[in-house]
């Protein structure tokens, strides 16, 4: 079975965005990706150079959902900086409201979609059988 | 989130007419609403907002503590994030909330019209070569080549004293620039101390920049003058050039806005209070919170209006090489107006913070802070169309201070999805449709033509009728598109 999986869903203005994951570590890889090839317009992702230059996160939000969004946020704010889409990402530890992780990217010459933001609107995240599904509004 | 039964034939019981163009969704509705929401609107476009969530969406805005009135909805209301797109609130100061959702990501996103004393017949030749040399002269894109990189020192300056610091100092434009901007492109109030280093990192690069979605810049004629005492004031004539841009504060911005959304949710939950809407997160103005967004927002406003002079200054370079030093090939500024963002108004003997979320304001004729050359016959308010359709320019009227809080709409007002207007249109069929019209495109992507297609918005005649209707503002010239660039 995949670790993860996400869907663009239907909104007027901006990108909703549905994810799953086996466990929470892979839903929030899988909602790095997700916003990757939104911003890209490409799947499958490119991968980085073997060579390319690792960065690491780590971040502590008020509860789990918030650092979702924190997540999100961390990797707009990142590419916005360094003009890297991050296509390689490693969550190493997640608990309730904190997380550290390794990234990498691709520096593409135009993006696609230009993200401005995760929104905290209609954010929802639920445990069931299988794993973990996440529900975030982009702002683009 | 609460949703509506499908709208009634005649908009009854739930939704009623109050006045020409104006419906109420009255407090009873829902127990948690402190006021009752109102929508600028014909049964048309009335019909159109009920198929997505926008009306749930105000209704929650009319749950903010300290919120008077009502929350208005603008004709081109749709879904959005917390506040609709095109959706007003006032709270009452000094305690009433700030919500930095309620002004959006991209504070103070606004356009800003530039005119010339040319005659579209004068350039028509060369307009796709003028078109090409704007895309060369504005950065767009992802990378950093050709970008205005401001030092820590300049920053500041840029963050605390907007579009005059450029002027003055960096010699980017005319004094007569300054007095036609709205709040003279600086608001008071600003504090660099509260926009964050990382926010500062992100728009160090970022003046001049148009970036993506839905920003532009249209080079356009007059195609029609529709009111000519305020087409003479605002000095407009059929046929004219003219320039629209409409961009915001980039990434400084966004960081600017997610800073804050994180900070008062978090203190929000510390003081377990769940909001109808997490997005809605906000604090009273006089708290600390409340003080240190508001003080960052008048930044990140600042920044916007010194990137729409920045982008002023590249239009004006341009056009110097086409059509030389002569004062008609000047293209001077008509006005500015920011439709993302927050200020303190003096509205029914109370001082308000009235938030306008993709809505501009709209003056009406003799308010004191309007530029002497329009106070006849009001504030510019412009009103563009999707890319392809026409824009227009209207003056503010004085009935909008009681309908709307002095609030117009900014623009047609998306109907479709991004995914749903790609479906029904090829960019590349839409690229080759436009320039059969005359019209130049410049953007490199066919997809993000697609995303942004005529079909996708609302219908921008039917919606300036409204606004009119409404008494908001009036219509002054009809504008259309010549070429159009992209981010």
């Amino acid at each position: 079975m995949e670790s993860g999986t996400h869907q663009f869903e239907p909104h007027v203005s901006e990108v909703q965005l549905r994810i799953s994951g086996t466990g929470l570590p892979e839903l929030f890889e899988e909602a790095g990706y997700a916003l990757a090839e939104l911003m890209l317009g490409e799947a499958p992702l490119p991968q980085p150079a073997p060579e390319s230059a690792g960065e690491r996160v780590t971040l502590v939000a008020a509860d789990t959902e918030a650092l979702l969004v924190d997540w999100l946020n961390e990797l707009i704010a990142r590419s916005d900086l360094t003009k890297r889409v991050y296509t390689d990402l490693v969550v190493d530890e997640l608990k309730e409201r904190s997380l550290r992780a390794h990234i990498r990217g691709v520096s593409p010459p135009v993006l696609k979609t230009a993200v401005k933001a995760a929104t905290f609107h209609g954010l929802e995240l639920h445990e069931h059988d299988d794993g973990f599904t996440a529900t975030v509004v982009l702002d683009v | 989130m609460e949703t509506l039964p499908e709208v009634p034939q005649r908009l009854e019981p739930l939704i009623r007419q109050i006045g020409p163009a104006l419906y109420e969704l009255g407090q009873g509705f829902r127990e948690d609403m402190r006021v009752p929401a109102r929508i600028v609107a014909d049964s048309e476009l009335l019909q159109q907002m009920v198929q997505d969530r926008s009306v749930p969406q105000l209704v929650n805005v009319t749950t903010l503590p300290g919120i008077q009135g009502f929350a208005i909805g603008m004709p081109d209301m749709h879904e959005g994030y917390g506040f609709p797109v095109g959706g007003v609130a006032g709270t009452a100061l000094p305690d009433g909330v700030i919500s930095p959702g309620g002004i959006g990501f991209d504070i103070n996103c606004g356009v800003r019209l530039l005119a010339t004393g040319l005659r579209h017949e004068d350039v028509k030749e060369v307009l796709p070569e003028v078109a090409h040399d704007l895309a060369r002269s504005i950065p767009t894109g992802f990378g950093r080549h050709g970008r205005l990189s401001l030092s820590p020192e300049q920053m500041d300056r840029v963050l605390t004293e907007g579009v005059p610091y450029l002027v003055d100092t960096l010699g980017l434009g005319t004094l007569e620039d300054v007095d036609y901007l709205e709040a003279g492109g600086c608001l008071d109030g600003a504090d660099t101390a509260k926009v964050s280093v990382r926010a500062r990192e992100r728009g160090h690069d970022q003046l001049g920049t148009l970036g993506g979605g839905n920003h532009f810049l249209e080079v356009q004629r007059v195609e029609r003058v529709l009111d000519v005492e305020a087409s003479s004031a605002l000095g407009l004539f059929e046929r004219q050039l003219t320039v629209l841009i409409h961009t915001g504060s980039r990434g400084l911005g966004h960081q600017v806005c997610t800073d804050a959304v994180r900070i008062m949710d978090s203190a929000l939950a510390h003081e377990g209070i769940r909001l109808v809407d997490r997005q809605l997160a906000c604090a009273p103005l006089s708290s600390r919170e409340g003080q240190d967004y508001f003080a960052a927002m008048c930044a990140a406003a600042n920044f916007a209006w010194a990137n729409r002079q920045v982008l002023t200054h590249r239009v004006r370079e341009v056009f110097r090489r086409w059509f030389g030093d002569r004062s008609a090939a000047w293209p001077r500024i008509v006005y500015d107006v920011a439709h993302n963002i927050a200020k303190l108004e003096p509205h029914g003997g109370q001082r308000l913070c009235v938030h306008r979320k993709g809505a501009t304001r709209a003056f009406g004729p003799g308010h004191p802070e309007l530029p002497a050359a329009y106070r006849q016959v009001g504030q510019p308010v412009f009103i563009p169309g999707s890319m392809g359709t026409a824009s227009f320019v209207l003056v503010g009227q004085g009935a909008a201070e009681a309908i709307s809080l002095s609030s117009a709409c900014h623009g047609a007002g998306r109907r479709l999805s991004r995914a749903a207007s790609k479906r029904q249109v090829v960019g590349s069929e839409l690229r080759a449709a436009l320039n059969r019209q005359g019209i130049a495109v410049e953007c490199p992507s066919n997809a993000e033509l697609a995303e942004e297609a005529p079909l996708a918005y609302k219908d921008v005649d039917r919606v300036v009728d409204v606004v009119e209707a409404a008494g908001l503002a009036r219509k002054v010239a009809r504008l259309v598109p010549l070429a159009v660039l992209k981010g």
